[in-house]
This record gives C-alpha cells, structure tokens and sequence, in this order.
C-alpha cells in the first residue's frame, strides 16, 4: 500500500462530507438529535419530579397510630433539613372526617396510619387529592419516618441500636490459599460496582452507537456509488483506496459531528435545567462522582484514540460490506457480516462488563479488552473507572493497529475488483477468494 | 505522444476476457475499437485506464506506464453515472478538482460547455432556493442531457487521450451532431482518442484505425482505408431503366439486395464489372447509375465476426 494509493482522498473527504451535511436525511437527523438532546433532561426532571425534590409542601402530618407499640403512640421528631419542620400530631377525630378536611381545606397536611398484621407493621400516607403536596416528597418523607418507626420499635421492646447493630454483624468465611513458600496468596477484590457497570455500559453503547450509524453511512455511499455508476469515472481520477479511505472519513466525521452536538446538547440541556429547577444536576445524579477514578486528559486522549481506531476498524468492515452489493436494495443482505461483527464484539464487551461487576477481573475480561472487535467498545469505559493497566491498553491499541493495517491490506487487494463486481452479493468465502487470485500476480 | 498497449491479457477465473491484445496510437485522431457485445471492449478500456488489474501486457503512455491518476485522462463511460441528488455544479467542480484543475479555471470550462452543449439552464438555474436546489439535479435531467454532463465532466482537464465509450448511443439526431462536433473539435487540437462503438458509419466518420475484437481477441486490425483497400472494389451498385437480371446471370454475379431503385452486387473482381459494363452498354441497355465501391466497415465487420461464429 502506498503514498499514491491514497492520493486525492483529501478532495473525497471534503465533497463527501460537504454533500452528507447538506443532505436532507442528514440535516433531519441532525434537527432531531438537537431536539431530543436539548429536551431530554427536562423531561427526566419532570418523569422524575426533580423539580419538587428541594422542597416540602407538607406541614402537618396526621399520625392514627394502631400499633400499641407504647401508650402514647408513635410521634417521631425528624431531624431534616428538608422535612424538619414537618410537624406529627395524634388523630383524635374521625378519619372519614378527617380526609374529607385535608382534600378541601388543609391541603398541606397528611395522614399516616399505622397497623400490625401477620408479617409485621404497615406505614400507609394518604395524601389530598389537590393541593401541592406530590407523591414524591410523600415518599421521601415516608423513608424518614420508616427509619424512625424502627428505632421507636427496638425503644418499645427495650433494645438500644448497639445491641440490634451487635445482633446482626457479618459473619464471614474466607478461604486463604498460600504459594510453594507457604505465603498467603491475597485475592484482591476487583469486581465493580453497579454504577460502574452502568458507565461502562453507558459508553459502549453510544460507541455501538456511532459504530453502527457510521457503518451503514459508509456502506450506503459506497453502494451507491457503485449502483449509480459514479464510481466508473471516478476511478480515472483516484485509486479505489483512496475512495474509500476518503468516503469513511467523511462520513466518520459528520457521524461524529452529530453525537458531539448529542452531548452538547445533553449537557446545555441539564446546566439549563438545573439552574431553571435549583435541583441537583441530573448528570450527577445518574453519574456520580466517584465512578470516574482514573479520569485525566492522557486517559481522555488514550480513550478517543481506541474509539477513533476502532471506528476506523468497523468502518472499513462497511466499506467492504457496501462494496459488495451491485444495487442499494440488496445492502441489507450485505451488511450482514457488518452486523455480524459489531454484535459479536459489542456482546463480548457487555458480557466482560458483566463478569467484572459480578467477578473481577479474569480471563474472559482480559481477551475482551485486548479483542479488537470488543476492545473499541469495552476499553474506554474501563480506562475511565481505572480497570486496564497501561500493558494491556499498549497490547489492546497495538491489535486494533495491526488489525486496521491488515484489513486495510486486504481492503486494497480485493477491493479493485469488488468495485466492479456486478451481480449478486460477495460471500465471504468469495472475498477470500478474491485476494487469493489477485496475489497470484495480477499487474 | 504516444499510447502503445502490448499484448495485454485479463483473465476472470478460468476465462480470458481480453486475449494478448495489442494496438498502437502514434499520432492524434480517433482510434476505433469494434465488437460485439461482451468482445471485451471495456474491459480492454478499463485495463487501460489502469481501474482493473491485468494479468499480463503492458500499458505505455509516451513509453511510459500510464498512470490516469497522474496522467491527464477524459473518460466517458458507457455506463453513464452521475449523483442524482447532487447539484450538478457541485459533481463537476468536485470531478475537477479530482482533475487538479483548479476551481476559478473548472467554473470558466463549465460556463463554456454548458454553452456549448446548451445545458446551461440546469447547470446554472435562475430559479432560487428550494426549486433551484430540486432543477439542477441530475435526476430531474432526460438520458441526453444527463450524457451532456457526463462528456462535460470527461472534458473538463482538456486531456491529451479522451477515451469514449459508446459516445453516441441514445443521442437523438441534433445531439448526435452536437457531439460530433465536439469529438470533430478535439480532433483539430490534436488530442488522442479512443472511440468504442456499434455505429459503423460513426466509425468510418471519425476513425482511421481500428481494431475489431471478439470473444477478447483481436480479430482485425490496421489503418481502415488499407483494410477496405485490401478486400478491393467488389460492390457494384447498378441502376437501369431495364431489367437486367438475365445480364446478371449470365456473368454469374452475386445478387446481394434488389431494390426498385437498384441493383447491389457483389463481382469478383474490378475487370469482371468493367465486362459487365460493357455488355449493358454493347446492349443499349441505358445505365442510370453504374458504381463500383470497397465493402462498409458494417460489411467488414460482419463478415469478420461472422466467420468466427459459423
């Protein structure tokens, strides 16, 4: 493969990419994703009732305690920032008469009743059907009192909190294996946690994402190139390589392009929202601080590399793969060895995730961070919660670069040919096929 | 300047699709290759463009390997292609630029051709916005005009060798002749060309040498005017106010076509025709029109390929 294979791919690229923005589809896709993007956050504060989260519309909480915990019932004294102000007060009247009072005039107060049955006590809110009171800082009001209706409960029987912690302390086993030497062999923890198993997903699917996007991109402009017969008098000015090389960029970078303003807009979208609400920042909500331990600008840089090479690597899978077909209606049925790699790998990354939240590290992790087709995918995640050494990430990069290098080699043997072929869908059998013949010394 | 293409074969598994063809274009004008469908002419154009592989053979431009990438090559195919979607000034600034022509010189050519081929409307439409946008695609254009933009785009580096493939086909008659004499035009500049055609008065119009090919072989080749000379004058077009069909049989001519205006025969030779003159005249048998001609290249050709299929 040589420098002139190449040469024109830079005038490719910039026509490609200048003719896909300006494309209806594209610019459809583009409005919709900065659409979806910019509302996407107050639509989970409102799903969520975030907006309300900060503040407390219940001043007075009806207490029909039915327990016969202790005589004078039970009425807790929270100490909340939020609910501290919230006042308890015995039920001394008719409950029917009661309910009917908060629904029409006392909207800001609330009945709690308490009963035991056969598996144990019963904390049941009723709320006014109006009124600002949502059912959210019921809830959250509910989750305090539940922690203060069991300290009540240990009070009514005499057992102070030490007594219960002492009660119900871990008891551990451990099995302690020791080397030819007799030395202890320390197994270290290195399972993940939920939330980490959540952003290691988070980023393998946005990869698959923009893997799977670019791909059929690149695989429809080739194909129609090839079908509207373009390619025949393109071919007079540049070399196939150069072509394609030109075309998967371009449509790498308006791929690109798109997410970036997806994330963009994700995060304009939850600065505006949080400053609008006073809430907590939804981003932080979902991603918690703690999760990213290994973040920094060389690790930033190394993850966009993997991500870079590995769309490279899928990208030219989609070359061959649009390459392959005569006519756009078949593309699907040559897309087919595409989808099958991408699922391959992008399925090999969620179960090495898997194994690493319910395991640690093990082999299987280990040759899905190293595998070309899941290393694009698990790798970046990984990087980030601080799971991958700097040895496996140099092996891992450096089999995604041999990787790339040989099927660009094989793209530039076969794919001449394949550009002209005419006809029905190239196997893979037949792509082998291929390259075998024109080793044999074709000029 | 010269293109030299020797002994150049293409195999596609077990067949050979271009046999060890060879051919030499020493000097400017229109060089002819001639076949039956699937004798391999394109795929012998595509071998020398350097877009398929050859299994042998080479390719010499001024001695040189050609190269199209580096070397100035127009090409029009026979399989038209253009983007249906893209704007049409677009396609052909961007085949341009693939040209390296630069862009201010690519809009002066385009302005001119456009002219020139009277597509000018669609390459540069006074509509606005949306509609515009819509009228200067290629898939709003009819086949013809669509082909105009194809040649404009072959043309628009002014190559030294423009290869054509099948230039004329599907052109109605005023287009026909709109591309005649662009093809008449680059002639007068000297340029190389290579024409491929089914149209043999095109050829005989335009070429002086060609090449006949069937099933991937060569299977005549020369300087046109030499090969007609060499199967000599044996058409004999007669036209007499009398029958003379029993004159005809009588020298035992070869009645090819009768029609009521004439008589086609075929005479073994220019003295057998010269005695048969003589006796209509010696007859009084009055001669309206007496020409004696060498065969067509249509003639030519499917007596050639002819032989091969019996």
């Amino acid at each position: 493969m040589n420098k002139s294979k190449l040469t024109g791919w830079k005038d490719v690229f910039s026509f490609t990419l200048i003719q896909t923005v300006k494309s209806k589809s594209f610019i459809v896709s583009f409005m919709l994703f900065f659409f979806i993007s910019i509302a996407a956050m107050p639509v989970i504060s409102m799903i969520n009732g975030d907006s309300d989260e900060n503040v407390c519309h219940i001043e007075k909480v009806y207490v029909n305690d039915e327990s016969q915990l202790s005589p004078d019932g039970f009425l807790p004294t929270i100490e909340d920032e939020l609910y501290g102000n919230v006042s308890f007060i015995q039920m001394n009247e008719d409950k029917d008469a009661l309910l009917e009072r908060i629904d029409k005039e006392e909207t800001t107060s609330i009945v709690l009743d308490i009963t035991q049955g056969v598996n144990g006590f019963n904390l049941s809110f009723t709320k006014p059907s109006n009124g600002e009171i949502t059912k959210n800082e019921t809830k959250a009001l509910g989750s305090i009192v539940m922690e203060e209706f069991s300290e009540y409960r240990l009070n009514a029987l005499g057992i102070s909190k030490d007594q219960l912690d002492f009660i119900h302390s871990e008891v551990d086993t451990t099995v302690v294996s020791a080397d030819v030497n007799g030395e202890e062999i320390v197994d270290v923890d290195t399972s993940i946690s939920d939330a980490q198993y959540w952003f290691i997903y988070g980023i393998l699917f946005v990869v698959m994402m923009i893997t799977t996007m670019s791909g059929t991109q690149i695989a429809s402009s080739i194909a129609s190139d090839k079908s509207t017969r373009v390619v025949e008098y393109l071919l007079t000015s540049v070399k196939p390589l150069a072509l394609m090389f030109g075309k998967i960029l371009a449509m790498l970078v308006a791929v690109m392009g798109q997410i970036i303003v997806l994330i963009i807009g994700l995060f304009v979208s939850n600065s505006v929202t949080t400053s609008i609400t006073g809430g907590e920042s939804i981003i932080d909500k979902y991603l918690p601080s703690g999760i990213v331990s290994n973040l920094s600008i060389i690790n930033i840089i190394i993850c966009f590399i993997v991500i870079g090479l590995g769309l490279l690597f899928y990208a030219t899978l989609a070359g061959i793969a649009g390459a392959t077909v005569s006519k756009i209606e078949e593309l699907n049925e040559g897309m087919t060895m595409y989808t099958v790699f991408v699922m391959v790998g992008a399925y090999v990354g969620i179960a090495a995730a898997n194994m690493l939240m319910s395991s640690g590290e093990n082999s299987l992790v280990t040759f899905a961070l190293i595998f070309p087709l899941s290393s694009p995918f698990l790798l970046p995640g990984a990087i980030l919660i601080g799971k991958v050494n700097v040895g496996l990430m140099a092996i891992s990069i450096a089999l995604l670069v041999l990787f790339i290098i040989m099927i660009l080699r094989f793209v530039a043997k076969i794919y001449e040919t394949l550009i002209y072929h005419n006809g029905s869908t190239v196997s893979f059998k037949k792509l082998i096929g291929m390259a075998k013949d024109l080793k044999k010394g074709a000029k | 300047m010269s293109l030299a293409i020797k002994n150049v074969t293409k195999k596609y598994g077990e067949k050979t699709v271009v046999d060890n063809i060879s051919f030499e274009i020493t000097k400017p004008g229109v060089y002819a290759l001639l076949g039956t469908n699937g004798a391999g002419k394109t795929t012998t154009i595509r071998i020398i463009l350097g877009m398929l592989a050859r299994d042998s053979g080479e390719v010499l431009w001024d001695g040189k390997p050609l190269d199209p990438v580096k070397t100035n090559v127009g090409y029009l195919a026979e399989e038209r292609g253009l983007y249906p979607k893209y704007s049409l000034l677009d396609q052909l600034l961007y085949f341009a630029k693939l040209k390296n022509v630069p862009k201010k010189l690519a809009m002066e050519r385009i302005k001119d051709w456009s002219e020139k081929l009277q597509v000018n409307e669609y390459v540069f439409p006074s509509k606005k916005g949306k509609k515009a946008a819509k009228a200067n695609r290629a898939d709003q254009l009819s086949k013809g005009n669509q082909q105009k933009i194809q040649l404009m785009a072959a043309l628009i580096s002014d190559p030294k060798l423009i290869i054509l493939d099948e230039p004329l086909s599907g052109l109605d008659p005023v287009n026909t002749d709109l591309f005649k004499g662009i093809i008449r035009e680059e002639i007068a500049k000297d340029k190389f060309l290579i024409m491929s055609s089914h149209q043999m008065p095109t050829i005989e119009e335009f070429c002086s040498d060609i090449t006949i090919m069937n099933r991937g072989k060569a299977l005549l080749q020369g300087n046109l005017n030499e090969i007609k000379k060499g199967y000599g004058r044996v058409n004999l077009f007669v036209k007499c106010d009398l029958p003379i069909d029993q004159y005809i049989n009588a020298f035992e001519l070869k009645l090819v076509e009768k029609t009521p205006s004439q008589y086609h025969l075929k005479v073994s030779s220019e003295e057998q025709a010269m005695r048969f003159l003589a006796k209509l005249v010696e007859d009084k048998i009055p001669v309206v029109k007496f020409e004696l001609r060498e065969p067509s290249l249509h003639e030519i050709f499917v007596e050639k390929v002819g032989e091969v299929h019996e």
